[in-house]
C-alpha cells in the first residue's frame, strides 16, 4: 500500500509543480541559479570521473582482447560505444543521483523542517512549483550537456591512457573510434539523459518536500531519495533500451 | 477582524481542537495562550489554512476561508504576514533579499521603490544598514525574529500571525519583540494573533487573551482581567508560569 501511496503523492506533487508560475521572472532567476548550482558545479566531477573511467575501460578492453585474432582497433570502438550507450548516460545518472539528488533532498527537506516552505505557502507562493520546477528544468537541460562532455572526456582519457599503458597506439585507437559509428546511439543516449535528468531532480525533490521531523529525518530522506532514484534510473534504462534499441 | 465559529480539528481520530468559537479584533494584539500541546499551533495553522479544519468556519472579515476557492485563498494570503517560531528566513538569500522577496513576487514596483520599502520595513524593526547584506545565519536570534517581522509587514498585511515570536530569546529581547509587534499592530491597524506560553508577553501586550486547554476554549479576556478569571486551569497555568519566572529570577 505504501508503494501506491508514494506513487499517488508523487504525481499529485508533479501536478502542483507544473502549475502556472506566479511570476515568470522569479522562476527564471531561480532557474539560472539552479543551472549554476546543480549543473556548473557538477562539471569537474563529470570530467574527472569520465577521464578515469575512459582510461580504465581502454585498458580493460585491451586485456580482454589480448588474443591476436582481434584487431586492436576494437579497443577504441568498444570504449566509444560503451561510453555512449551506457556509461555517460546511465552510470553518470547514478553518480549524479548521489550528488545532485542528495543536494536537492537536503535543501528542500531543510526548508520543510525549518518552516521555510510553510512561509512560502502563507505568502501565497506555490512552494512546490517555485522550489521544484526550476530544479527539474535545470537538471533536464544540463544532463545532455553533461552526457556529451562525459563521452568527450572519456574518449580523451582512453586516448591518453591506452598509448601510455602500451596497450594500443594512437592511430589504432582513433581508427577504432571511427569504425562502425551509429549516430542513432547518440540520439538514444540523449533521450535517456532527458528521462534520467527528470528522475534525478523530481524523485529527490519529492522525498525532500514531504520530509517530517528534524535533521535526522532529512538525512534519512536523502538516503532514501538516492536509493530510489538509482532503482528508477536502472528500471527506466531497461525499458528505454528495450523500446528504443531492440 | 477574524472570527472562528465552532472549529474542530483532529489528527488520526485524536481531536486537537474542539468547538473553538472566538473573534480577533483589528488594531489589537490578540494572544492565544496555553500549555505546550494544548492546540495553540494547530489553531494558528488552521486559521492560516495550513491545516484544513474538520468542521466550523473561519471568517476573514466577510470571507469564509473554509469555503473560498484555492485561487481566492492565494489572493487572501497576500493580506497575511506570518512570523514563525524559528524565523523561517530563507537561508539562500541575505537579510535584504528576505524582505524584498514578497515584493519581487507579488508587486510591480520598480527597483528603487522596492529598495525604499525594504529600508522602511527594516528600519521599523531597528535593523541597521550594516546588517542588510548579511545572511540569516550571520545574525542573532533576536535579529532574525525582527527580520522575519520586517518580511511579514513588507506587503502591508491586514493580518499578522506570530507563532511564539519570543521563544529562545532572553527576557529583554523578548520584551523588545513584543513591544515591536504591538507598535506595528497599532500603526498599521492590523489584526494580530500571537501564539505564546510566556506570561511576560501577556502582561506586556495582552489586549485580548484567549486561553485554550486540551483543544477547548477555556477563557477570553484582557490582561487586566486574567488574575480574576475564576478559571482553575488558567490559574494553574499562570501559577506555573510565575513559579518558572521566579526560578529564572533566582
Amino acid at each position: 500500500m505504501g508503494f501506491f501511496f508514494h506513487i499517488g503523492r508523487y504525481f499529485a506533487l508533479l501536478k502542483r509543480v507544473f502549475a502556472k508560475p506566479e511570476k515568470h521572472k522569479m522562476y527564471f532567476r531561480q532557474l539560472f541559479h539552479e543551472i549554476d548550482s546543480l549543473g556548473v558545479n557538477s562539471v569537474w566531477i563529470v570530467v574527472i570521473i569520465s577521464v578515469f573511467i575512459g582510461g580504465i575501460m581502454t585498458i580493460q578492453f585491451a586485456y580482454s582482447m589480448s588474443n591476436p585474432i582481434y584487431p586492436r582497433d576494437l579497443i577504441g570502438f568498444g570504449t566509444r560505444d560503451t561510453l555512449i550507450l551506457e556509461f555517460s548516460s546511465t552510470m553518470l545518472a547514478l553518480i549524479m543521483a548521489g550528488k545532485m539528488g542528495s543536494n536537492i533532498t537536503s535543501e528542500i527537506g531543510t526548508m520543510r523542517v525549518t518552516e521555510q516552505i510553510d512561509s512560502l505557502e502563507i505568502m501565497g507562493v506555490n512552494s512546490a512549483s517555485y522550489l521544484i520546477l526550476p530544479k527539474i528544468v535545470a537538471v533536464v537541460l544540463i544532463f545532455p550537456f553533461l552526457f556529451i562532455m562525459s563521452v568527450f572526456f572519456g574518449i580523451l582519457g582512453g586516448l591518453f591512457t591506452g598509448p601510455l599503458a602500451g596497450v594500443v597506439t594512437v592511430p589504432e585507437f582513433i581508427q577504432g573510434l571511427k569504425f562502425a559509428f551509429v549516430p542513432y546511439y547518440i540520439t538514444f543516449s540523449i533521450i535517456k539523459s532527458l528521462v534520467f535528468g527528470f528522475l534525478v531532480a523530481s524523485v529527490p525533490a519529492y522525498f525532500g518536500y514531504y520530509v517530517q521531523g528534524g535533521a535526522l529525518e532529512v538525512g534519512k530522506a536523502s538516503t532514501k531519495a538516492v536509493v530510489n532514484t538509482n532503482i528508477l534510473v536502472l528500471f527506466f534504462d531497461l525499458i528505454l533500451t528495450r523500446l528504443l534499441l531492440t | 477582524m477574524i472570527t472562528l465559529k465552532n472549529v474542530y480539528k483532529s489528527f488520526d481520530g485524536n481531536e486537537v481542537l474542539k468547538d473553538i468559537s472566538t473573534s480577533f479584533e483589528p488594531g489589537k494584539t490578540n494572544l492565544i495562550i496555553g500549555r505546550s500541546g494544548s492546540g495553540k499551533t494547530v489553531l494558528l495553522k488552521s486559521i492560516l489554512g495550513l491545516f484544513e479544519v474538520d468542521r466550523g468556519e473561519i471568517w476573514y472579515n466577510d470571507r469564509d476561508f473554509t469555503k473560498i476557492s484555492e485561487k481566492e485563498r492565494k489572493f487572501l494570503r497576500k493580506e497575511i504576514g506570518m512570523v514563525f517560531q524559528g524565523g523561517a528566513l530563507f537561508d539562500s538569500i541575505n537579510v535584504e533579499g528576505n524582505v524584498r522577496f514578497p515584493l519581487d513576487m507579488f508587486t510591480e514596483m520598480s527597483s528603487a521603490e522596492k529598495n525604499k520599502r525594504v529600508e522602511f520595513c527594516l528600519d521599523h524593526v531597528n535593523i541597521e544598514k550594516q546588517a542588510f547584506k548579511l545572511s540569516p545565519s550571520e545574525i542573532s536570534g533576536g535579529m532574525q525574529k525582527r527580520v522575519a517581522i520586517a518580511r511579514a509587514i513588507a506587503l502591508n498585511p491586514k493580518y499578522l500571525f506570530c507563532d511564539e515570536p519570543n521563544s529562545g530569546l532572553d527576557p529583554e529581547t523578548a520584551t523588545v519583540i513584543d513591544k515591536l509587534i504591538q507598535a506595528l499592530t497599532k500603526e498599521f491597524q492590523m489584526t494580530t494573533i500571537i501564539n505564546t506560553h510566556d506570561m511576560n508577553s501577556v502582561i506586556e501586550i495582552g489586549e485580548s487573551v484567549l486561553f485554550i486547554s486540551k483543544g477547548h476554549k477555556e477563557w477570553v479576556g484582557t490582561k487586566h482581567e486574567i488574575l480574576d478569571s475564576g478559571n482553575q486551569k488558567l490559574d494553574d497555568f499562570i501559577f506555573a508560569n510565575k513559579l518558572y519566572a521566579q526560578m529564572k529570577g533566582k
